[in-house]
């Protein structure tokens, strides 16, 4: 896959491209560079130094060619030499990339010239054919003079060379494809019969008309990366140090079978402070399109609380510092020479620790991603003794449980293990188990029954399907299957979406984005390509074919939407303990509800349940009121330093309850005042002015208890804008609340 | 404080790329458990005599304790931020906090201990619960039940401080109560009505009490006469654990049943708090046909905690949390989130987006689960495998009637062996991906009765095809004769694992294990005397015991039939380069680079080492991490140093 490539481009710029044809609003060439341009961007992406890239311009205004002192090389220029392709090319060749305003210039010519620059540049010094991949594409509208002589000895010549010659033509028919032209001009008739007399004289030749590769292009190119192994060595079953003669092990080798493909990582720039600042900086990001920009880089600060300092902290440096593990919160240090101490002595191993039957693993349990392994090559006696235990697992259908120290020191995996036999080839793969830690144990109610306080155990319930339920969602599973829906090349039922068809469409929308943008860098983002979301919803026609079960499911489901508004509401009156018992009266008649107050240490339930009872508005205000001092009172306690938990909290119920009862002006009212007074410094006695900004960013904004605004309730009067703009603390405003 | 800022970001469950978070994300979602312990005459009274092999001495106050003890320490390797406090109630002895605030006054709940107060266990805390269950004599005066009755609002109020001050913006707290009292106020009503005053203040605090009855041989604990009245359960959780059956419950006695084991499985099923990933996702069972959807990470691999600054100049050692800012390259100063612009490496230059762009780049729609179709579970090939799977269980939130389809299609699912497939949308923001619809059927133990397995739904990511990786090319297959195959079969019968199943609870990660075993001798200041127990390591004398002979046998076969295959390839026509060596002695090779992890990389890096060596070695080493190979030397190092900075 690395190989080293020799790839030439053969643009006609012809005067006879500037024309639109055939209804499109783009002129031939723009038509057929867009083709060019893709394949440019995709080389620019793969930025590697191997991999070789020429352009020539074909019936051009001028002529610049290695070649130009023979006859019939007029009118060809080449505007990029072979060799790796930077974006300084790609600039220089947008602006070349023009009509010309002459029909002069063979395309026979041209591509004798692309051979010949090929030749040049991968002939080894030897004389022999150096190790390339070499390609010509002719992108022509097949309206040049061409001269066919000279067809024969190219082609011998391709050959050769193991070029592989595409020619794609813009309006060419395609019989195939189902593509023809009407009207077409006599020349442009005959040049496609030479053209394709060509390909079809060459061994690796490709004739195309441009409508087909365009539609290709949106199919994304997979990137191949070579086998990576990850463990070589012994695959054992029981101890064979120990015993040697009746234990064994077999010599293999451990590859990935599937491994996450990342989109590409992207680094952080912002717009320069200054420009004017003489000093030259960030000179290490060649910001070559964008000479404004800086790097932005990553601070870090390590502080101490230090009481006597301003603010109570203090910078550290990291070399004061000591690396340290938590064991709950007492913090062990490590010091540098015990680094390792905590890390599990292993040895690289490959163990067999039993078997299972296949039908008793849960697919769910898998950790993550797949491996292959195979027996070491030229090994006969290993890949006899692998074989062995495939098809030993395979006529069990069984797999193996296993476990792997891929490197001395590397923790221990487990694995669970299959056979695999498919096209000759002899594996066993593995996906990761997890371990007991990893497991985590929450129970949930049955789906099949329902079980009742009393423990009584009912099979007809609301939340149980009942019968015709069951059946219309079976039938309409049945007639969504997907087993037989797809079709192959003779038009046979096959499955539908393969893995081999789906795309990440992460990954290639933002490589698409990333190469669009490099071409052509003024046009906006635009909606990912239809091949990264073909797969987003069921196919049409299937949906149509079962839409009538799907609407006997919809009535036997009966499901209804929960209106937005009730939802979040709390019915208060829902809640009671198991046994029912209705304790808010007794709350109630234990003390009347005028004479109780909210109290500093039972703040939160106190508050719900006199919330709870209150009839009127100006209730609902006095209780906020009370909340609030409460709220102000424990900021005042909160010592430097110290968490401010329980304001958080204290806030979070109060604005969460206001919008609950539809009142959210009550709480920005609220808040504002506390703004204000936290602006004002009458929040703390003894203020720092660091804690006052903790007490902002670290409860109200970090924690999002600033104004409610009508995304969130749609009884707020405060706009989006409004309520982030309130987050912003500027100390010289008082604020701005009336 | 730095844990305010570090709690919202504590979102351990959620994937490790940086994506928007729903508002109610901003309440922490850690967990804080008190365990509330009954000190009582029948608490404290050992169990009868029993003709069990292994007769229990705990009394269930004793048995309770050491419980917390063991689940402190379980605590501190699975959730480590996680609180936990003990608290014994019914005690001659009263404690609250350490009187350090006078003004406050001297608060103090009568016969109310706080044996360790609501707080991330220290090494300090561990070592006090373990000294207690070392030397039950030594905590004679501590476990010294009071003359009082029982006073239940009292001890409920006691806790609502003790959550109130150590646990204010905890999104999940809970009570853990273990008594064996059915009804403390049989015939004080006025101190009954209280005491489910104070529960209710207690749920509107967000507190969940979690009772664990303990019955005596001649006395069944009756939820209904005292603790149905103080216990809630909120209708948003769908039954939650109630619909899981009450479970009874731990009878002390010569039955055979061993209290702590029990108490302990029961209470490990309720320790973590069900957090879900994701809440009220929308699950598109056909167009326009909705249902609500909770989602589960039931899988997460657990690792050891990150390692922490840590400034020991000061008098006492004190944690560093490094803030980190973004500054601008060319002033150092701070930059905002939404002045960044990102930009990737193209052809040599950067290619730039506004972050609208990028959030555009990342929006393929709203998140949600759209069924695209169905297949037989047959068809999902082995290796398609790459994340571990969410588990999904409906919800009412905003559907109603969401249960009963869910039901129907898994019932579906389940009986037919069929697989969904669908279109995946985890948050705003996050790329869309691919999942296969696995069903699970409920498993409980047989043992204990308690879940194991929930039913429900998986949602298995399924790779794409950019996520395949070809395997090397295997020349000539050398196929196993009939009788190599044979016996190999007798050896994996002999070798089936218990139960034929593959049980995760038998094989705790040895590393994880054994990193915590080393830091908690460090933290409690003991002696590392045992060597690490690993269960994953198979057992070998059990392995020789059963399938030794048939191993022996195998490998006899195996001998001869490469024989035979070696003299017939021999003879005929080719004769292929390694074959006449023996295999095993084959393999000795001088380590290339190609298989440097790489944190060996880094050191390399660091200690300047990767200079040395030649330029093949590094083209191969650029080859296994899937780096070019082309360039000279400095180009090469360039690369893999970069490569080594990503990874």
């Amino acid at each position: 896959m690395a190989d080293k490539e020799a790839n030439i481009y053969i643009v006609d710029v012809g005067a006879s491209t500037a024309e639109c044809r055939n209804g499109r609003m783009e002129s031939d060439l723009e038509y057929g560079m867009k083709y060019v341009w893709e394949k440019i961007g995709l080389a620019l992406q793969a930025n590697r130094k191997g991999l070789g890239l020429g352009v020539i311009a074909l019936r051009h205004d001028e002529t610049k060619n290695d070649l130009d002192s023979g006859e019939g090389y007029e009118n060809i220029a080449v505007l990029k030499d072979l060799g790796q392709i930077e974006m300084s090319h790609l600039k220089d060749l947008q602006k070349k990339f023009v009509s010309s305003s002459t029909d002069y210039g063979d395309a026979m010519s041209a591509m004798i010239l692309a051979v010949h620059m090929i030749e040049n540049f991968t002939r080894l010094k030897t004389g022999k054919l150096g190790k390339f991949k070499r390609k010509i594409v002719l992108v022509t509208d097949g309206q040049g003079i061409m001269d066919d002589n000279d067809l024969k000895s190219l082609a011998e010549k391709v050959n050769e060379l193991e070029i592989e010659l595409i020619v794609v033509g813009i309006d060419f028919d395609d019989l195939e494809y189902g593509f023809k032209e009407e009207d077409k001009p006599s020349n442009k008739r005959s040049n496609e019969k030479v053209l394709q007399e060509l390909v079809e004289s060459c061994k690796n030749g490709t004739f195309a008309t441009m409508a087909e590769v365009l539609e290709s292009l949106a199919e994304p190119v997979v990137k191949v990366t070579r086998p990576y192994c990850n463990y070589r060595g012994k695959l054992s079953l029981g101890d064979y140090n120990k015993y040697p003669d009746t234990a064994a092990y077999i010599d293999v080798e451990r590859y990935f079978k599937t491994h996450q493909a990342r989109p590409p990582g992207a680094s952080s720039f912002v717009n320069k402070t200054s420009v004017s600042n003489g000093e030259a900086s960030g000179q290490d990001t060649e910001m070559t399109d964008a000479p404004d920009l800086s790097a932005v880089k990553s601070g870090i600060r390590y502080q101490i609380s230090d009481p006597s300092a301003p603010g109570g902290k203090q910078d550290v440096n990291r070399e004061e510092l000591s690396k340290a593990y938590y064991y709950g919160s007492t913090a062990v240090p490590i010091s540098a020479s015990e680094e390792n101490v905590t890390k599990l002595e292993t040895n690289q191993s490959f163990e067999i620790i039993g078997f299972i039957p296949n039908d008793k693993y849960e697919r769910y349990l898998n950790m993550g991603e797949c491996n292959i392994t195979v027996a070491q090559s030229v090994n006969d006696k290993a890949k006899m003794a692998l074989s062995s235990l495939i098809h030993a697992l395979h006529e069990l259908d069984s797999y193996a449980v296993a476990r792997i120290v891929t490197k001395d020191g590397k923790g221990p995996q487990l694995l669970v293990m299959a056979p695999s036999i498919e096209n000759e080839v002899e594996a066993l793969l593995d996906v990761p188990l997890p371990f007991a830690e990893d497991v985590r144990i929450y129970s949930f109610p049955p789906l099949d029954r329902v079980i009742t306080t009393s423990g009584a155990i009912m099979k007809k319930h609301r939340n149980l399907p009942n019968d015709d339920l069951v059946k219309s969602m079976s039938d309409y599973v049945d007639s969504m299957d997907l087993s037989g829906f797809g079709r192959d090349e003779n038009g046979e039922p096959t499955e539908y979406m393969t893995i081999e068809e789906t795309y990440a469409p992460g990954l290639h929308r933002i490589n698409q984005a990333i190469r669009t943008r490099a071409v052509q860098p003024d046009k906006p983002v635009e909606e990912p390509p239809e091949i990264l979301v073909k797969w987003s919803h069921p196919p049409p026609e299937l949906v149509k074919k079962a839409a009538p079960k799907l609407q006997k499911l919809v009535e036997a489901a009966d499901v209804k939407k929960v209106a937005d508004k009730v939802r979040g509401k709390r019915t208060r009156d829902q809640i009671k303990p198991l046994s029912g018992l209705d304790v808010n009266s007794l709350l109630n008649s234990q003390k009347p509800r005028a004479a109780r107050k909210i109290t500093m240490e039972n703040s939160i339930p106190d508050f719900k349940q006199l919330l709870e009872a209150t009839v009127s508005s100006s209730e609902i205000h006095d209780l906020v009121t009370q909340m609030a001092k409460i709220i102000y009172k424990m900021v005042a306690n909160t010592a430097i330093g110290g968490s401010f938990d329980m304001v958080t909290e204290n806030m979070r119920v109060l604005r969460s309850q206001m919008m609950d009862l539809e009142m959210p002006e009550i709480y920005n009212g609220f808040i504002r005042d506390f703004k204000q007074k936290l602006v004002a410094g009458e929040l703390f006695e003894n203020e720092f002015a660091s804690n006052k900004r903790e007490l902002w960013f670290r409860v109200v904004k970090s924690k999002r208890l600033g104004l409610i605004d009508t995304e969130v309730s749609e009884h707020s009067d405060i706009s989006k804008e409004e309520a982030a703009q309130f987050y912003v603390l500027s100390t010289e405003l008082p604020s701005r609340a009336k | 404080m730095a844990e305010g800022n570090e709690s919202w970001k504590n979102k351990d469950d959620q994937e490790e790329d940086e994506e928007d978070v729903d508002e109610t994300a901003y309440t922490t979602q850690k967990d804080a458990v008190l365990f509330a312990i009954d000190v009582s005459e029948s608490m404290l009274a050992p169990p009868p005599p029993s003709d069990s092999k292994k007769p229990e001495t705990d009394s269930p106050t004793a048995a309770a304790i050491r419980c917390a003890y063991q689940i402190m320490q379980q605590r501190i390797i699975s959730h480590p931020k996680d609180m936990m406090g003990v608290l014994l109630f019914g005690t001659e002895k009263s404690r609250f906090e350490e009187e350090e605030d006078s003004n406050k006054g001297n608060i103090s709940y009568p016969h109310c201990y706080l044996l360790t107060d609501l707080n991330v266990p220290s090494a300090a805390d561990v070592k006090a619960l373990k000294a207690i269950v070392e030397d039950w004599d030594e905590a004679q005066s501590l476990l010294k039940p009071s003359e009082q009755p029982v006073d239940m609002p009292n001890v409920l109020f006691c806790a609502n401080q003790i959550f109130t001050r150590g646990a204010p913006d905890f999104g999940s707290r809970r009570l853990f109560i273990i008594t064996d009292k059915d009804d403390p106020h049989a015939t004080n009503k006025a101190l009954r009505s209280s005491a489910t005053v104070r529960a209710k203040d207690l749920y509107d605090l967000g507190v969940t009490i979690e009772l664990f009855p303990i019955s005596h041989p001649n006395h069944k604990f009756d939820r209904t006469k005292f603790y149905d009245d103080i216990i809630y359960r909120d209708p948003a959780d769908d039954g939650g654990d109630l619909a899981t059956a009450p479970r009874d419950i731990k009878s002390s006695g010569g039955d055979g049943i061993n209290l702590l084991s029990d108490l302990i499985s029961d209470i490990n099923s309720k320790q973590f708090t069900k957090r879900s990933l994701f809440s009220n996702m929308k699950f598109e069972i056909g167009p326009e046909f909705h249902i609500s959807v909770k989602g589960y990470n039931l899988l997460q691999q657990a690792k050891p905690a990150k390692q922490d600054w840590i400034y020991q100049g000061g008098e006492t050692n004190q944690i560093v949390k490094p803030e980190s800012a973004r500054l601008n390259d060319d002033r150092a100063e701070p930059v905002e989130k939404d002045e960044i612009k990102k930009a990737y490496k193209f052809g040599g230059t950067q290619i730039l987006f506004t972050s609208e762009d990028q959030e555009k780049l990342r929006s393929f729609g709203k998140p949600g689960i759209r069924i695209i179709g169905f297949k037989p579970q047959s068809m999902l090939p082995f290796w398609a495998s790459v994340k571990k799977s969410t588990f999904i269980y409906p919800s009412e939130e905003s559907f109603v009637g969401s249960s009963r389809v869910f039901s129907a299609l898994w019932q579906k699912l389940i009986k037919d062996k069929i697989m969904g497939l669908a279109w995946f949308i985890a948050r705003q923001n996050s790329s869309p991906i691919i999942v296969a619809i696995l069903p699970s059927e409920e498993r409980l133990s047989e043992t204990t009765g308690l879940q194991l397995n929930p039913a429900g739904l998986w949602l298995y990511p399924l790779p794409f095809i950019d996520d395949l990786r070809e395997a090397p090319d295997q020349p000539t297959p050398v196929l196993s004769p009939a009788n190599l195959t044979d016996e190999m079969r007798t050896v994996i019968q002999q070798l089936q694992l218990p139960k034929g199943i593959y049980d995760p609870s038998k094989y705790p990660n040895p590393s994880l294990q054994w990193h915590y075993k080393i830091l908690q001798a460090m933290a409690l200041e003991e002696e590392i005397r045992e060597t690490p127990e690993d269960k994953t390591v198979p057992k070998y004398r059990q392995v020789e015991k059963r399938a030794g002979e048939y191993i022996h046998n195998w490998g006899q076969i195996l001998e001869e039939a490469t024989n035979a295959y070696r003299k017939e390839r021999s003879s005929g026509v080719k004769h292929e380069r390694g074959d006449s060596e023996g295999p095993s002695k084959k393999r000795v090779k001088t380590e290339g680079l190609g298989n440097v992890s790489a944190a060996e990389l880094k050191q390399m890096i660091t200690s300047e080492k990767l200079a040395k060596h030649t330029v093949a070695e590094l083209k191969d080493l650029s080859a296994a991490k899937g780096l070019g190979t082309s360039g000279r030397k400095p180009d090469l190092i360039a690369r893999i140093e970069q490569w080594a900075d990503e990874n």
